[in-house]
């Protein structure tokens, strides 16, 4: 297709550290290797990390000066986004904007404003979210409401995807019967992938007489650590020849401590403490069982980067995890101290018996997973939205009206004062005085020179 | 568009596009309401009788503080009152005790409560001068919108749930929370009255209601149903009654209250349940299960 130019909006970005930050930047690398341009809109960190910065390869960042409430997301305010947020679009000539993670107020904010401009918008919802509590109901609603006017939905997962067209309520009319509700057509699964490069496994083979399970993982009651605490201390009874190494810090570890004291097990497991990103092929490569524990997943990158790096995989059969590898290189276990001692054993057996080949595990999950790949379905996506006919603002406000008795007419009053405050800014800042962007990074040139 | 297999993995390349959404095994995971065992009526009724009672209390309690106020009940019938439902709510609570075989109570225990029992109305009869006089630099506007939210905070936060005899309940912080604001209120009332007497008698009676009678109705949760049902509308007919001779209409509201919750309330979410959608699926977060002790 064409080059266009995509601006990512996301509060989560970097210096923030994580699975959709890591995905937002190699996606947005990956694009950009391609040829198209692509920015990305997030907010500030102070004092040094603000306005607008370059990263390799050629990614713009720009930092909007907004406080963070959570776990580095920003209150949704709606309204106060959107000066910042038309100066940047004009002036940047955005085509398209593709706004990530749902519990981000700046992706929704720039779904809502983008029909402003003549942008078309992406979505890409890379969490599952349950339906029971107080803050799921919430952030549901709020979610569905963005997602009334999105133009296309990717996610990563089967189930991810399942559980999105649930929460955001993507159902159209049919077209042949208006009685009955259909999916729309326009919610994508494209999966993470991950850079099989840096995942590589050790060239001489581990020693087969002590095997090392290795864990690398928050240390958070989501991630099943209860699990792990009662497992490995049955596990080291069992095989006297079985190692843990542990990464990770987080609220359970305290419970760690506490089992490892209690069965004198110091110098069966070992507990690394947190790890920086670029060290965790380190710590993968002293093992050869990757054990994960997670009470839920949408998709498990960790997994994936374990089995590349040529572990053998023995992980809950939670979420978007069943999908992501071949039932030869991984084994499941239930969410249950007996089920994830039996699949542990297992896993401990094929291992040393020599049934599982890193060399092999890594060249399939490479074959597997690839940003160019990821990076060139998320184009067709962005090909038929641009081709797709824009919503009419009637269609739009029929939609938000669908919402329900009490969000609809809310949700469309804000509609209709954001177009309201577009044309005060229209009138207030005219498009005339914007500085515009003639020149953005030349790769070509650039090797010129 | 390419005819092939369609399977629900992300490693193998699809034959189908992206956007594919395979008709029969869409939502196939998807569970509604899994759990779900739907309320009767009946039952339902029984379980709010606990909440009725409670009510009731807090309309006795009101109606006496307005005689006392008014000058229609002596504070001497109210202390003799007080220290008469004592002793026969001390009594149905050893004969409670007494059949149930699995608590043990030693000779030690009644003299505890003895004891604690005389300093409770010895330390009330000291400060019921001090108490009367506590409110005093207040207009008593302030003091009617200050009981009544603390009666509300305590039918709120008060424990409606019955406890499992033999095994020593547990007390919440909102159930501790709930008498306090009780116990406040009928103190930040009992300092409107005129004489010493009446502030004892009831501040008194208010220990009684609110501290005491909780304790003894969880124990009657067990009591045949039918007894259980005696006893709400008995509690609901004298708060009535004592409410009747001060004013019709009030009285008319608290019977409609009492009422509303016992028969209306129940109905209302037997018939909400049929909106009840309860989503579940492979995104929800597993319960781990683990052999405690491990």
């Amino acid at each position: 297709m064409d080059p266009i130019a995509i601006a990512m909006i996301s509060d989560f970005f970097h210096p923030n550290v994580g699975g959709v930050e890591s995905h937002i930047y190699m996606l947005s690398a990956s694009l950009i290797r391609r040829g198209h341009k692509v920015i990305i809109i997030t907010h500030s960190h102070p004092p040094d990390r603000v306005g607008v910065r370059w990263l390799l390869p050629a990614l713009k960042v720009y930092h909007i000066p907004f406080q963070t409430i959570a776990s580095s997301a920003t209150l949704p305010n709606y309204f106060t986004f959107l000066p910042y947020f038309r100066t940047i679009i004009l002036r940047e000539h955005i085509n398209l904007i593709h706004a990530h993670a749902s519990l981000s107020s700046l992706g929704q904010e720039g779904i809502l404003h983008a029909h402003l401009f003549g942008v078309r918008t992406v979505f890409t919802d890379h969490s599952l979210f349950g339906f029971e509590d107080a803050a799921s109901i919430l952030t549901n609603k709020l979610l569905a409401a963005a997602l009334k006017n999105v133009d296309a939905v990717i996610c990563v997962s089967h189930t991810g995807r399942e559980n999105t067209v649930l929460r955001g309520q993507l159902f159209e009319r049919a077209e042949d019967d208006s009685s009955t509700s259909i999916v729309r057509k326009s919610v994508y699964v494209i999966p993470n992938a991950l850079v099989a490069q840096q995942f590589t496994p050790r060239t001489e083979p581990l020693p087969l007489d002590t095997i090392n399970v290795i864990v690398v993982s928050r240390l958070a009651y989501r991630k099943g650590i209860d699990l792990l605490v009662v497992t490995a201390p049955r596990i080291c009874a069992a095989f006297p020849n079985v190692k843990f190494i542990i990464g990770g810090d987080g609220p359970k570890l305290n419970d760690l401590l506490q089992v490892r004291e209690r069965h004198l097990l110091q110098d069966r497991i070992e507990l690394l403490g947190p790890i920086r990103h670029h060290d965790v092929r380190d710590v993968l490569v002293r093992g050869s069982i990757f054990l994960n524990t997670s009470l839920t997943e949408s998709f498990g990158i960790a997994i994936l980067e374990a089995a590349c790096t040529g572990l053998y995989v023995v992980s809950t059969h939670v979420g978007g995890v069943p999908e992501i590898l071949p039932e030869n290189m991984i084994s499941f276990a239930k969410p249950e101290e007996d089920d994830v001692f039996r699949a542990l054993s297992e896993a401990i057996k094929i291992v040393s018996e020599g049934r599982h080949s890193p060399m092999e595990a890594h060249e399939r999950v490479k074959s597997f997973y690839d940003w160019g790949q990821v990076a060139e379905r998320t184009e067709k996506v962005y090909d038929a939205v641009l081709k797709s006919p824009p919503m009419e603002f009637r269609t739009r406000i029929q939609r938000t009206m669908d919402l329900g008795p009490f969000a609809g007419p809310i949700y469309t009053i804000i509609l209709i004062v954001e177009c309201l405050f577009f044309l005060f800014l229209e009138w207030w800042m005219p498009r005339e005085d914007l500085d515009y962007v003639h020149m953005h990074w030349d790769q070509a040139r650039f090797a010129q020179v | 568009m390419p005819v092939g297999e369609w399977e629900k993995v992300l490693w193998k390349k699809q034959p189908h596009p992206d956007n594919f959404i395979p008709s029969d095994s869409f939502f196939s995971s998807l569970r509604k309401n899994p759990n779900f065992k739907p309320y009767t009526y009946g039952p339902l009724v029984l379980l709010s009788c606990a909440i009725t009672q409670h009510l009731a209390t807090i309309f006795t309690f009101i109606a006496v503080f307005v005689r006392l106020k008014e000058n229609l009940l002596d504070p001497r019938v109210l202390l003799w009152t007080s220290i008469a439902c004592f002793l026969v709510g001390y009594m149905l609570w050893e004969v409670l005790n007494y059949s149930d075989t699995q608590v043990v109570y030693g000779i030690s225990s009644r003299t505890k409560v003895l004891k604690s029992s005389l300093l409770v109305f010895l330390a009330l009869m000291g400060l019921s001068p001090v108490l009367r006089t506590l409110t005093a630099a207040t207009s008593s506007d302030s003091i009617w919108a200050i009981s009544a939210f603390l009666f509300i905070l305590n039918a709120l936060l008060a424990d409606y749930s019955s406890m499992k005899p033999g095994i020593p309940s547990q007390e919440r912080l909102t159930s501790v929370l709930s008498m306090n604001a009780a116990i406040s209120s009928s103190v930040v009332l009992a300092s409107r009255l005129p004489d010493d007497l009446a502030v004892f008698s009831l501040v008194l009676f208010g220990v009684q209601l609110f501290a005491l009678l909780p304790i003894l109705r969880h124990r009657l949760r067990f009591i045949p149903k039918i007894m259980q049902a005696f006893v709400t509308a008995l509690i609901s007919i004298m708060c009535i009654a004592l409410t009747a001779s001060l004013s019709i209409s009030v009285s008319i509201i608290y019977a409609a209250v009492l009422f509303s919750v016992t028969f209306i309330a129940p109905a209302l979410l037997v018939w909400a349940q049929k909106y009840k959608n309860e989503i579940r699926g492979p995104w929800d977060v597993a319960v781990p299960r683990i052999n405690w002790p491990s």
